[in-house]
């Protein structure tokens, strides 16, 4: 639970620009494990610059749903997806899609911070490195920028050469946001990222967040109805692997359409 | 009233009634227990007393120059251990250097490439390797080996360096029979490489999935995962784990004692035969008495320093490594 | 396919205005909000380098290279035993002893028991030790000074090399009792075998869940008869695991022997002293020799010394999934 979580969720920081382009389309996805179905039927649009949270109780498909945009579980044999996730009208689930690549464009933070066992500095670089050759100099700015960016550089500005993993959790999850930041993603998936973290440094992450929205498209997985209430412009709310109910995140908390929605962010069930 | 009575009753009931069980047999099997563990303490010391104490005659006779003297004269009595143990170092060090990649190179198949149904009987198929005995490889070395090696790798390439410089001589065999040190080296490579190929992929098994997922998830291909991210992960327990294997190779015999020739001389060249500590050893035990007993023993000293030197690193680099 | 140019614009500059479209007012469940302009790639695609796929491609040929490389040498190790092992097969193999040199015939009956007894002896003397010590690091010792020490030690103790407590054994038996005997090797062999057993007993022992010790001395059991009673039989199959474990390992075992049995061309006593013949050792005699029917035998007994083994290794792995998936 987030340090300001409360009986009512506070919603709508910010409205939704529902007049944002589209900049992923998810199509009739449906996606399984092995025999198991595990989301279907889905259709939902991210739209540009804006933060879209998707919510639901555990196993409902959030996660799985966040996982195919980026492919991820293509690592997994087993696990595979139909249906089309379009990205600048781009279909993604393409098999000739080339999956490094779709994955710098589609950035991802996980629950648990993942930093490099490498300095707080090749944490950064090591992903621009990947895409781009850089000059020194236009590399430590492009660094700069993105530890910026991550809220983290007055932190760290000092230490750029130590080890990633002697900071602490938030500090951590800060440099995989900033990471993720620096290759210049179109999108941003977040899965549960404050879920391991204590209630400051998961508000500073909220607030960054925010920020971020001012550049990227960001989908954010929650366990927390108030986090997502208070940092998203839409909602998703999805159970038992459908989508339930997709809309502005203050007309879905205030004024859901759906029976299911309505126990669940009234914590009914979940 | 009748509680009451009942209360005391049950607290004036005698305490001796109530006896341990077992209280004597609890002692004795305690004391049977680490008395079974001290003795694993006492059999490490008694390996090193008993071989320093048969190997300080020779000690005491040639002194340092014990180590750095190449003779090994039965008839003169003169003996030194630098021919066999440059052929230690150099053949276990030939093992590591074609070893440990191919060692990386197998856990990185089962652990990031192997489709899931091949998984179990491939770490099978390399776990077994490590089961099969010593002498086995020895004699697959020499028979099945040698000659193959002999006819395609030391023949060419003893035609194409001859004469050349530096190589002419480290990769010239003058009698290119299939045994020598190189092939020592490539046959303990073949044995370590089943140790050192399942600890590392039980240490890159460990990394949590996430940390791949998201060197993943920034759009590494698969090389760079390993590269930049699993194996600097695992760094510490994969160096221990070369030395874990560099350690057995120093100490192997029955398979060096097949292949590496058992020449009693220095040679520039990996093709040419030569000599390790524990195939001299395993070649002249039985037959040794007097001053020579006491110089192998020596040899035996030496080994057991290098080894366990190289052991206890291992060990704590790989802190509890698998058993099998 | 090469990188951006260092100037490629931030994000937000490459996209367009768009001009909004009217906002709907309620959408159903199960549908996207309404259509609208797709966003074009803010850079191109096809931005990995050759480079970079190459090295992929060859990381993953490699590693398939090496894997296929130790199946091959594993293969090739069983076809070599096969082919030149089943050739000298045949009843008096089993009946015969060891042919003296230059004599014909014979069979590697006395090496075979030898091998069974020593092998023996070493399993009983080993069995009780190790689980002892085992017991002592997992249920007293735990993380004591002295535990550690211990188990350091029998870690390295099990990597040690074989031929070192072949001289180990040859200083403390061969010596004092005037000879080669049976006795010694089984010693040697034990001394190769503790270490195993102790480190999957303590394994196995670690296993058990201390719900199950708290609920034998709940009951007011001391600890003796929690451990024989409650936590031996608990990790049972996985001790038995780590026994077989050790039989594999010294079943093939030579370096030490040599010092210690030796080998002999008969029968050898049944006190077992003097030299008595063994598998490894008589095929490592047999199989440099001159002789052609020494060869073949020294073929014979390596293949029937593999399939053992490997025999041993397979089940005691299957043992140990058992109890893993427990």
């Amino acid at each position: 639970m987030s340090a300001t979580a409360t009986a009512a969720p506070v919603v709508g920081q910010s409205r939704a620009d529902e007049s944002a382009p589209v900049r992923l389309a998810v199509k009739d996805v449906n996606f399984y494990y092995g025999d198991f179905r595990g989301l279907k039927n889905i259709n939902l649009d991210f739209r540009d610059r804006q933060v879209t949270a998707l919510i639901g109780p555990s196993g409902c498909g959030k996660s799985t749903l966040l996982r195919t945009f980026n492919r991820i579980y293509s690592l997994y044999p087993e696990q595979r997806a139909d249906g089309q996730i379009l990205l600048d009208g781009r279909n993604i689930l393409d098999p000739a899609i080339d999956l490094n690549e779709l994955r710098a464009r589609v950035g991802m933070v996980f629950q648990k911070p993942t930093p490099f066992p490498m300095s707080i500095y090749d944490n950064i670089a090591f992903g621009i490195r990947l895409y781009e050759r850089l000059p020194k100099a236009e590399l430590d700015d492009r660094v700069e920028e993105a530890l910026r960016k991550g809220a983290l550089w007055d932190e760290v500005k000092d230490k750029l050469r130590q080890s990633g993993m002697g900071l602490s959790g938030g500090q951590q999850q800060r440099l995989c946001i900033a990471r993720t930041v620096a290759q210049r993603p179109e999108v941003i998936l977040l899965d549960e990222p404050t879920s391991a973290l204590d209630p400051i440094s998961t508000g500073r992450i909220e607030e960054l967040i925010e920020q971020l929205r001012s550049e990227f498209t960001i989908a954010i997985v929650t366990h927390n109805m108030q986090q997502a209430a208070r940092i998203s412009q839409f909602t998703a709310f999805m159970y038992l692997g459908e989508l339930i109910e997709f809309g502005p995140t203050n007309r879905l908390f205030m004024n859901p359409a759906k029976r299911q929605t309505q126990d669940y962010i009234t914590g009914r069930f979940g | 009233m009748v509680a009451l009575s009942e209360n005391v009753a049950l607290a004036s009931r005698p305490a001796a009634a109530r006896r341990t069980p077992g209280g004597l047999a609890d002692r004795a099997f305690r004391t049977a227990a680490y008395a079974s563990a001290l003795l694993v303490l006492l059999v490490l010391a008694g390996i090193l007393a008993a071989i320093a104490y048969g190997g300080w005659p020779a000690f005491q006779t040639f002194g340092p120059g014990f180590l750095t003297s190449s003779a090994w004269n039965v008839g003169r009595e003169e003996y030194g251990a630098l021919v066999a143990v440059i052929g230690t170092l150099v053949s276990a060090f030939l093992a590591l250097l074609i070893g440990v990649p191919v060692s990386l190179g197998i856990a990185i198949y089962l652990t990031q490439l192997c489709p899931g149904w091949a998984r179990r009987p491939v770490a099978m198929t390399i776990e077994l390797l490590a089961a099969v005995p010593s002498i086995i490889y020895g004699m697959w070395g020499l028979f099945v080996f040698a000659p193959l090696f002999a006819r395609f790798v030391q023949i060419p390439v003893s035609n194409l360096v001859e004469g050349l410089p530096v190589v002419g001589t480290l990769l010239y065999a003058q009698v290119p029979s299939g045994v020598g040190v190189l092939t020592a080296g490539i046959i303990l490579a073949i044995m370590i490489v089943p140790f050192v190929a399942s600890i590392t992929r039980d240490m890159l098994d460990q990394i949590p999935t996430v940390l791949r997922e998201s060197a993943y998830g920034i759009g590494c291909t698969t090389w760079e995962v390993v590269r930049h991210v699993l194996i600097p992960q695992a760094s510490v327990s994969i160096i221990g784990a070369i030395m874990l294997g560099l350690g057995r190779a120093l100490g192997e015999t029955m398979a060096v004692t097949f292949v590496i020739g058992n020449a009693n001389r220095l040679s520039a060249s990996i093709f040419d035969p030569g000599s390790t500590i524990a195939s001299r050893i395993a070649n002249e035990f039985n037959e040794a008495d007097g001053m020579q007993l006491n110089a192998l023993m020596a040899l035996g000293c030496i080994l057991f320093v290098v080894t366990f030197v190289v052991l206890i690193i291992a060990r704590l680099l790989v802190r509890r490594a698998r058993v099998a | 396919m090469d990188a951006p140019t260092p100037s490629a614009p931030a994000p937000q500059a490459a996209v367009p205005a768009v001009p909004a479209s009217p906002a709907p007012q309620a959408y159903p469940a199960q549908q996207a909000l309404p259509a609208q302009q797709v966003l074009p790639a803010q850079q191109a695609w096809g931005r990995v380098r050759a480079g970079r796929r190459t090295a992929d491609r060859l990381l993953i040929l490699l590693c398939t290279a090496a894997t296929f490389l130790g199946a091959l040498v594993l293969g090739s190790i069983l076809l070599m035993l096969i082919i030149e092992g089943l050739r000298g097969l045949s009843p008096a193999l089993f009946t015969e002893v060891t042919p003296g040199p230059g004599s014909e015939g014979g069979g590697i009956a006395n090496a075979i028991l030898g091998s069974l007894v020593m092998t023996l002896i070493g399993i009983v003397v080993a069995t009780p030790v190790g689980v002892l010590a085992g017991t002592y690091l997992a249920e007293y010792g735990r993380t004591s000074g002295l535990a550690n020490l211990i188990r350091f030690l029998n870690d390295i103790l099990l990597s040690a090399p074989s031929i070192l407590i072949g001289l180990f054994v040859y200083t403390l038996m061969v010596r004092p009792m005037g000879g080669y005997s049976g006795w010694a090797g089984g010693v040697a062999l034990a001394i190769i075998a503790t270490p195993v057993i102790v480190r999957t007993t303590e394994d196995m022992l670690r296993l058990v869940p201390g719900a199950l010790r708290e609920a034998g001395a709940a009951l007011g059991a001391p600890a003796s008869i929690v451990i024989r009673q409650v936590t031996w039989r608990a990790a049972q199959s996985g001790i038995v695991t780590g026994i077989l474990l050790a039989l594999a390992r010294i079943a093939g075992e030579t370096a030490p022997l040599l010092f210690t049995a030796l080998n002999n061309n008969s029968w050898f006593s049944p006190n077992l002293m003097g030299g008595v013949a063994n598998l490894p050792v008589m095929i490592y005699q047999f199989a440099l020799s001159p002789y052609e029917n020494w060869r073949q035998l020294a073929w014979a007994g390596a293949l029937l010394i593999t399939a053992t083994i490997l025999g041993l290794s397979i089940t005691a792995r299957f043992f140990l999934r058992g109890v893993k998936a427990r």
